[in-house]
Parts: C-alpha cells; structure tokens; sequence
C-alpha cells in the first residue's frame, strides 16, 4: 500500500489515496462510534500538513479517536495533560545529567512533543508560556533546548483540544495561537443510536481491533507521499480569486465585505486562512476523485478552515452571533468569478 | 443573439410606437374627434423612441458582451463547464492550456496534469455542440413579446392620459392643416405651395399656446396675405383668358352700386362703396362685406370697399369657393386668437403691472357701446378684410391694455362711470386712532401701504414685568443639609455565609 509511488501512474496514485483515505475513516471507525466529520477533518489535516483544534466537552473520545488514528495509520502517538503548572520541558524535553565510562555529560532526554500525532488534552489549562513552546513547535516543526535544534520527525501533526466549559483559571488560547491550527472543529454530543452503539462496544466483552495500513517504519514516508500529492492538485485562477474574496469578505472592512462582517467583527482571516482554504480543498478535491478544486470543495472547507480566525467583537457575543453563521452568510452573498 | 431576440421586439415596438404616434394621433382626431396634445405627444413619441433605442442599444452591448466573452478562451470554458456540470475541471484545463498564457499555464501545471487533460477530453466527448448551443428562437420571442406587450400597453396609457378633447384653437388648426394640404395637393405654382407653407406656419402658431398674440395674428396676416396674392395671380391669369375670348361680358359692367355694409355691431357704421369703374372688371356692387359697420373707434366711418382693385379683387376671391374657405378659417382662427388673448391675459397684462393702464373703464368711456354682437366669423359678408382694419372689427377684450390703449375704454364696465377719488387723508394711523371710515365700494383693488418696522437700537427702554407670577414658598439656593450615616437601615439581610469573613 505504502509502495514508492513514483512508478504509479498518477492516476493510480488518486486512486490509491482514496482508498488509503477511506480505510483509514473505516479503521477508526471501528472504535469511534459516530464523529465521522472529525475523524475526516483529523485526517485531512493530517494530509494538508496541518494541525488540529478539537472543542468538545469531556467523555467524547476525543483522545480515543486520536490514538485510534495513529494506530491506523501506523504513526507514533503521545500525549500530554495540560495542567497550569506543566512547564515547558516537560514538554520539550530537558538536558539530563548521565554517567558513561566515567565520564559525566549532558544529554537531551526528548519529551512527548517528539512524536508523529501529539495529543494536547486541555491546551487551555496550561500556561501562556508552555502554550507558546508547543505551539512553537507546531509551526517551525522543530524545538531548540539549550542552543540546540532538534527536527521533529514528519508527519508531525497536533491535536488540540479544549474543554468549552469550566473556564475557570484556564488561559485561552489567542487568536495569533490559534491561527496556527488550519481546523477547529466541535465534537457534538452522539445521538442515541450512537450512544447505544457505544454502550455496546465498550461495555461488553467484544474488542474491536484495529488494522494499520502501513508498517510503522513505511508509514512516515508513504504519509508524506500523500501530502505531497493533495500538493500537486490543481486549481485554477478563478478559484483563487474566489478564495481571495472570500478572505476579503470575512475581512471588516475588506474589499466586499458584507455588512454582517463590518458590524460583528473585529479582525478577519489571515494569510494562514487562505492556505488552509486551498489545501482543505484540494483533499476535498482528491477525495472526489478529481485532480482539480472546484467551488464546491472551497465552500465545504470555508467553515471549518474559517470558523476560529475570525474575531467577534462585543455586539456579536452579545446578540450571541456565531462566526459559522457570518460564514455562511459570506457563502451566500459571495459571486463566484467566472474568469 | 439570445439577448438581442429577446431586446428587439420591444425596442421595435417602441420605436414603431413613436414613430406612429402622429398618425395615430390624426386617427383619434378623425374618428373620435380627439386629439394628443401636440408638445406631449411630441414627448411621448421622442422618449417612446428614445427608450427603443436605449433597449436596442442595452441589447447590443450585452451581445457585444457576451461575443467577446465567447471569445475568451477561459470564459468559453467557464460556460461549457457549466453546461456540463464538469465541477470546473474544464475551467482548470483551460486555464492551464491557455495559447494566449501558455509558459504561466505550464509552469502551474504539475505531474497531475495529464489525469485533468484525459478527464477534460473525456468530458468534451460527450458534449454535441449543435445539440447543446442549439440557437432556439422561439422562447426568446415569447419572452420578447411579453415584454413588447407591455410596452404597448404602457404606450396605450400613456396616450390614453394624453387625449384632450380638443381646444378651439387645435380644431382651428387642424381645420386649417386640412385646407393647406389640400392646397398642396392641387399646387400649381410656387404661390401655392408657400401659401401651403404660410397656412401649416399659421396652424402651428395659432396651437402654440407659448407664442404671444402678437406672433400668432402675424402668422395668420402673412397666410390671409399669402393667399391674396395667390389668388390675384390666379384671377390675372384667369381674366387675361376671358378677355382673350371675349366672354366677359357678362361679368362686366358699370359697376357702380353702392355698398351698404351692416356689420353685426351695433355701431352705425355706414360706408360707401366706390366699386370699380375699371374696364370690365366686376364691380363689386353686390360687395355686403366691404362696408362692414366700423366698431366704436371708427366712429362711424366705413373703410371698407374703398377701391376699385380691392373690391374687385374681394369680389373675384370670392368667387373661388376654396379661398372663401381659406380666408374664413384665417378668420376665425384670427378670432380664436383675440378671443384666447382675452380670456388668458399674459403676465405682463396684470393688474399690478401698470397702473395707470388697468382693465378698469374710465370715467368717460362708453361701457355699452361694443356690447353688441361679435362679428360672426362665419358669414363671408363679415370676414375681417386683410390689409384694411379688419383686425380692428374683431372685439378686443381690455384684458392687453398695452396693445389696446385706445381700447381698453372700450371694456368691461363701470359704476355710473364713476371711480372713488382718493382724498387727502392721513395714510398711517397713531396706536389707538380708528381713523375715518374708508368708503370703497365699487372699487376694483384698494392699496395699503404697511409702516415699516421700527429701527431698534438706540431709543430703548427698560420696563419691569410687575404682574409675572410669583413663588408664595419662600426659597433659598442653599446646599441640602448632609443626611446622616449613622441613620438605621430600612431593612437588614443576613450575609450569605461565603461572603462572610470578606466583610468586616
């Protein structure tokens, strides 16, 4: 499955990531009752290179879901339990005294950041200052401890996530923080069928286990090939022009911004915005089996991609305006240009 | 070429509309003995085709439009997407193998390409292009005529908010229109084709409610003048042929009978007419016209038929029955215009305007002596003769008193022929005087003329308002007394136990 792709043919190579796509959603589906939107988005950004910003209230499986998807997909998984006192090389990871042949040195003990899918339960509850080493690594990919570099190995994917109640004596995220996740997507409660289907799996005595798809040592490699492929989708000029508009209309102020925009918000969408537009829209695009974006694969990700980059402001919050809802509404009104 | 089919039929309308207008018009005057008013009909009919050709010409920019947008490699894609619901693919292909930005194409293409360009090939064959941009004409019509419809509709409203019945003024007109195109129709020389000119000149005067009195009876003078010259022309051709063949002899004669004109005024008005003595010529013996009773400023004398070409010529004019038409459509349309001159007195006939010239009588004139009856414009023997004081025969109402200063007198009436005298009375009375009562019956405008408001400034005076209402409370602005802390509360609460040990 996780052959060299560079004797496929292209074609083939669509093919395959769909299907590596689909068994995968299948795979953790096998312990994820429900959530099928999440589990898409988690393996979509995985795809895009991105990161991954989970809000939903204790007991949804969020860390189940996550561990089930580095099983499937063959990655290494660690997680951490945000606290307010975790500092930051408990994260990183810290330099160790050791003793060998009797000599005494300094060596780098890495810590659970150094891994392909990281679990950042309650990133809320941390410290601006143990937020801001993770979230370091998140964009640069890499950590410094005591003047040294250290690359984290790709595929490097972080999932975030944040409990929406108990606020108390949490430090939220801000929103230069959160433009670096290129999702935020909200674990809902299950339905009842879910629920039932739940009960049923994990209080019985079945165990559902899961098949990999690749091989711990060809996963990391043959991931990236799939990264590099939604890279290789087309879109055309149009289409980024659309994409553009769409910045500009979640933009007060900006060139067509709709009313809704200037009156409920403060800021808009950056730069990261439009990005995680595209490569949102390319897996989307990859996924239906085509090698070209349409408008329809930008305006299923404008939600998801959008949702946290734009700034309410107080009228919003008070006459209780989502950004979802301003969203849609920059769907609606939006022309989509034609040449 | 869909948007032209569907703008054509209604800009056609329109314009067809506008352009019919006057025709239709004429046929609401014949049939139904109504008429458009001419300055907005002339409107109707300019924004009727004004309209068709900004339609026709919308039409042709968004066919231009849509031309050049069929000309644009990426447009043409971006429409063919859409036909067949390619999800853009055709767009992308096309932005990607553009000729005219083939190395920016190239250089955006990655190892993909291929999969597009065989998914874009397969997506073309199955498009029939004769089938899919089959150019249908029949939708595009109805929806036209719908719109064309509702053009007429609008136009039959509009025109249906425009018929007036018409003034005397535009039968007169219309009447006359009708004699010039006769004119024109049976023109045998230049004379008549100006006659023609001068007759449709005097037509549209005579309906141009913004052309003064003055400019109208102009225009009407040059056709009655016109057509007397035509007519001479003609009886001079016509007699130098009865001379010619000898069979005048029973047109002449001795004329010398004597006119008694008796015009329809009461004046007394009686003339003398020297008919001809000319050589063969007609004498105008049985002339009634030309000795038409003078009005009240003739005094009496008749200037009628005072010579022998005139009433040789009044005589020969008469007896082309057209021309008697003519010169009695000029006529009335003369007295339409003296008549509408009266009735509507222009702004610089009112009252105010000249004081001395008002349409009030004066003291002295004779109220009664035009009362009698207007000449009849109808009859031939009353017909106003051109060049001579014809004009004067037509009663002028005193509503132009600068045209007719010697008229004014004439009209209207007056109190015994008495007019209040002013008297040196004292124009402004002190605060408190009543002054004597102002006797002014009978008269026409009474002027006032109001103090002007006093000069403030130096002769001021300070006077106290003793009878203001006053306070029975004795008050002062001093500060409230401060209310004192220690006062118990109203009420107490007890603190709930989490708040205790914060409040001390």
């Amino acid at each position: 499955m996780g052959a060299a792709p560079q004797q496929v043919s292209p074609d083939q190579r669509v093919a395959d990531f769909r299907k590596i796509f689909s068994r995968a959603e299948s795979e953790v589906a096998r312990v994820i009752v429900g959530h099928r939107e999440v589990v898409r988005k988690l393996l979509t950004a995985l795809f895009c290179g991105g990161h991954i910003l989970i809000e939903g209230v204790p007991g949804l499986g969020k860390t189940l879901m996550v561990k089930a998807a580095s099983e499937t997909l063959g990655l290494s998984f660690k997680r951490i339990q945000f606290t307010p006192d975790l500092m930051p090389s408990d994260i990183i990871g810290t330099q160790v005294l050791t003793e060998s042949d009797g000599l005494r040195e300094f060596q780098f003990k890495p810590g659970p950041i150094f891994a392909h899918m990281v679990l950042g339960d309650e990133i809320n509850r941390a410290t601006p200052k143990t937020q801001s080493a993770v979230l370091e690594a998140m964009e640069e990919h890499q950590v410094t401890v005591f003047g040294t570099t250290y690359v984290l190995d790709p595929p490097y994917i972080v999932l975030a996530t944040q409990n929406p109640i108990e606020l108390e004596g949490t430090y939220p995220l801000p929103e230069a923080q959160m433009d670096r996740f290129i999702f935020k997507v909200v674990m809902g409660s299950p339905k009842p069928d879910e629920l039932r289907e739940i009960l049923n799996r994990t209080t019985g005595t079945a165990q559902n286990k899961i098949q990999p798809l690749f091989e711990p040592a060809s996963a990391p490699q043959a991931i990236e090939e799939l990264k590099a492929l939604v890279r290789e989708v087309m879109v055309a000029e149009p289409l980024e022009r659309y994409i553009i508009s769409v910045i500009g209309g979640c933009t007060p102020g900006g060139p067509g911004a709709i009313p809704e925009v200037s009156q409920y918000l403060r800021f808009g969408p950056s730069p990261r915005g439009a990005q995680a537009l595209i490569l949102c829209s390319k897996v989307n695009a990859l996924l239906a089996g085509r090698v070209s974006v349409s408008y329809d694969d930008i305006d299923d990700a404008i939600v998801p991609c959008l949702r946290h980059r734009l700034l309410l402001n107080f009228q919003a919050e008070a006459e209780s305006v989502s950004s979802e809802s301003i969203l849609e509404q920059v769907i609606k009104r939006l022309k989509k240009p034609r040449t | 070429m869909r948007v032209m089919l569907c703008a054509v039929a209604p800009a056609l309308t329109a314009i067809a509309l506008g352009l019919l207008l006057e025709p239709i018009g004429d046929l609401t005057w014949a049939r139904y003995g109504y008429s458009l008013a001419p300055d907005r009909a002339a409107l109707l009919s300019l924004a009727l085709v004004g309209a068709g050709l900004v339609v026709l010409a919308a039409g042709l920019v968004i066919a231009f439009r849509a031309y050049r947008r069929a000309n644009d490699f990426v447009a043409a894609a971006a429409e063919l997407d859409d036909l067949l619901e390619c999800n853009q693919e055709i767009v992308t292909f096309a932005t990607l193998a553009n000729p005219s930005a083939l190395e920016s194409g190239r250089a955006r293409r990655t190892p993909l390409f291929p999969v597009l360009w065989r998914r874009a090939i397969a997506l073309f064959g199955g498009l029939d292009v004769r089938r899919e941009f089959r150019l249908e004409v029949g939708a595009p019509l109805r929806r036209s005529s719908i719109f064309a419809g509702v053009v007429a509709l609008a136009m039959l409203f509009a025109t249906l908010g425009l018929v007036r019945a018409p003034t005397p003024e535009s039968r007169e007109a219309a009447r006359l229109r009708a004699i010039a195109q006769e004119i024109a129709k049976t023109a045998t020389s230049s004379d008549d084709t100006a006659l023609a000119g001068k007759i449709r000149a005097a037509a549209d005067a005579l309906e141009n409610s913004r052309l003064p009195p003055e400019e109208k009876k102009k225009r009407i003078e040059d056709a009655m003048k016109q057509a007397d010259k035509a007519a001479e022309k003609r009886n001079n051709s016509q007699s130098g042929k009865d001379q010619g063949t000898g069979k005048s002899s029973a047109q002449s004669g001795n004329g010398s009978g004597k006119s008694q004109g008796q015009g329809n005024s009461s004046g007394t008005g009686s003339g003398e007419g020297k008919s001809g003595t000319g050589a063969g010529q007609n004498a105008g013996g049985n002339n009634p016209g030309s000795g038409k009773g003078g009005t009240g400023n003739n005094s009496g004398k008749n200037n009628g038929g005072n010579g022998t070409a005139k009433n040789d010529k009044n005589d020969q004019n008469k007896s082309d029955p057209s021309n008697i038409k003519l010169q009695n459509e000029l006529a009335k349309a003369e007295a339409q215009v003296e008549t509408a001159n009266a009735k509507n007195p222009g702004p610089d006939n009112q009252p105010g305007d000249d004081k001395n010239q008002g349409g009030a009588n004066k003291p002295g004139d004779k109220p009664d002596q035009k009362s009698g009856s207007q000449p009849d414009p109808n009859r031939p023997g009353d017909l106003p003769k051109p060049g001579a004081n014809g004009d004067r025969n037509i009663p002028a109402a005193g509503g132009n008193p600068k045209n007719n200063k010697d008229m004014g007198s004439n009209l209207g009436d007056t109190h015994l022929g008495e007019m209040p005298t002013s008297t040196n009375a004292q124009r402004f009375l002190k605060p408190g005087e009543k002054g004597s009562t102002v006797d002014i019956k009978d008269a026409r405008y009474v002027m006032f003329r109001l103090p002007g408001a006093p000069i403030a400034g130096s002769g001021g005076k300070t006077v106290l308002d003793t009878d203001r209402p006053k306070a029975t409370t004795a008050y002062v602005n001093a500060p409230l007394a401060p209310t004192s802390d220690d006062a118990p509360p109203d009420e107490r609460q007890l603190v709930p136990p989490r708040y205790r040990d914060m409040i001390h």
